[in-house]
């Protein structure tokens, strides 16, 4: 019963210990190496794979309209 | 402007635009206002369709405060090509030989959607909140959507949680009181008097969509980080394409009739990587997909994005992707030997709820222009140039036109973006 609480404070723990410095950063912060850097062109072209795939998730959530021709 | 007199109105709308911009970047001193206008084209072949998209979209983004940030936008779709109006099979083709079993109908719409949204900062947390308004021809959408975010050890670890909802309508056709069975339910012939209550043969159907989405990101080292993302979807309402019938039996075509709820759950990962030797970035990202109609999905995609100097890269990427069919997707419901034959109480002539995998290579380059010596034309900070090519191969495993397997389809994307910081 206990096991779940505790593997997640142990995993919380470990998370605590990776620490990249604000000074190292810089490479993260770069556009080639942000999550979803740039909306605006990758949203049209995953649009049009939703649209004739049957799959959906792990791209974010908002979106309007059918569009699925 | 005219000598001596008052501006005409688009020099009045330059002006202020021009001021507005001035004045915001005052306030901040830093990028205040984000530009971006995308050209999206589709195009497939040889599917019976010849499905052409262009998709044009428009946002504009400010942050005249380091706690708040708004943005409006505009998207589009202009369509036109056609589409399955009546679905069989191979089945009911050997039974009807020289028949034309597959007909279509050409399509035009044009979709028009509108956003606009806010977020709110406080040290490490950030809320935001959206609203899209979409219309199409036979189709109407009313969304709003909310986040949260938060980080921690020093913008090492990031939550983000995610909802939105959608209050939709589908244009349907109102059936004859006879017409008491989906068995008996004819399609939609078109969207002439759709949502306009001047055609008595119309009617709407309700679509709610229930979308949430939390996902961990998290920088492990300088030059690696990751991202987990659950995805929870519940979509319930009318669903089937109201313009496709199926036959289902000899002599008997059906408005397509698939269930009205479906809940569908995903979960992705990603992993970025920096190879500092080389100066380029590897991305990965792998997803698994499941729903409540029985379909399971999987894909993966790989980027590699090097720069080319300081101004220029260029992206290379791959994806495949692979899923089975739903359990009531059957290539022909008036018989034959399995996987054909009737599939209870629904049908379907939707490929893409047929078992398929497709695989896709495109490549993006991007050029930004910036000047070290102050701004470019004096307002701006930056402006991007971007281009993209992609082609996608899919391999239907079992649907055909009429019994012929679709072969050699392919569909391309084409896009080319602009973006400028002021």
């Amino acid at each position: 019963m206990m096991r779940l609480p505790v593997a997640l404070l142990f995993a919380w723990s470990v998370l605590a210990c990776v620490t990249v410095k604000p000074q190292q950063r810089a490479i993260l912060a770069d556009p080639t190496m942000v999550f979803d850097g740039d909306p605006q062109a990758t949203g049209p072209v995953r649009h049009a794979y939703q649209n004739r795939e049957a799959a959906f998730g792990g791209e974010g959530v908002s979106g309007g309209g059918c569009g699925c021709n | 402007m005219a000598r001596g007199g008052l501006p005409t109105r688009p020099q009045a709308a330059r002006m202020l635009l021009a001021m507005a911009v001035s004045l915001m970047a005052h306030r901040a001193g830093a990028q205040v206002v984000d530009f971006d206008t995308t050209h999206t084209i589709f195009y497939e072949a040889p599917t019976l369709t010849h499905m052409f998209v262009y998709s044009p979209a428009v946002t504009l983004s400010a942050t005249p405060w380091e706690w708040l940030s708004v943005n409006a936008g505009w998207e589009a779709d202009v369509v036109s090509g056609a589409s399955v109006a009546i679905k069989a099979g191979p089945a009911y083709q050997a039974n009807h030989p020289g028949a034309d079993v597959v007909t279509t109908a050409s399509v035009h719409d044009f979709r028009n959607s509108a956003i606009a949204g806010f977020t709110l900062r406080k040290d490490a947390v950030s809320f935001s909140a959206g609203y899209n308004y979409s219309t199409e021809h036979d189709y109407r959408s009313n969304s709003f959507n909310l986040a949260a975010r938060t980080e921690t050890y020093e913008h090492n670890t990031q939550f983000e949680l995610d909802y939105a909802h959608n209050f939709d309508q589908v244009c349907n056709r109102v059936q004859d009181a006879t017409d008491n069975s989906p068995t008996l339910y004819h399609a939609l012939e078109n969207s002439v008097g759709c949502f306009t209550n001047s055609n008595p043969l119309r009617t709407t159907d309700d679509l709610a969509i229930d979308s949430l989405q939390a996902s961990w990101s998290q920088s492990w080292t300088p030059v690696f980080q990751t991202q987990a993302v659950a995805s929870l979807q519940v979509v319930d309402g009318f669903q089937s394409n109201p313009y496709r019938s199926v036959v289902i039996s000899n002599g008997v075509e059906a408005q397509e009739n698939v269930p009205d709820l479906r809940i569908r759950e995903a979960i992705a990962l990603r992993a970025h990587f920096f190879l500092r030797p080389i100066k380029g970035a590897l991305r990965f990202m792998a997803r698994l997909y499941e729903d409540s109609w029985d379909i399971t999905s999987g894909t993966g995609e790989a980027e590699f994005e090097k720069y080319l100097g300081e101004s220029f890269r260029v992206t290379l990427r791959g994806r495949l992707y692979v899923q089975s069919g739903a359990i009531f997707w059957s290539d022909d419901y008036t018989g034959g030997s399995a996987p054909l034959g009737p599939r209870g109480s629904y049908w379907t002539g939707d490929r893409e709820l047929s078992p398929f995998w497709s695989w896709s290579l495109g490549i993006r380059p991007v050029y930004t222009l910036s000047s070290p010596r102050g701004r470019l034309l004096k307002v701006m900070t930056s402006l991007k140039f971007g281009a993209s090519f992609d082609v996608v191969n899919p391999t239907y495993e079992q649907f055909t036109l009429g019994g012929v397997p679709i072969g050699g389809a392919h569909q391309l994307i084409g896009q080319l973006s602009l973006t400028a910081l002021f």
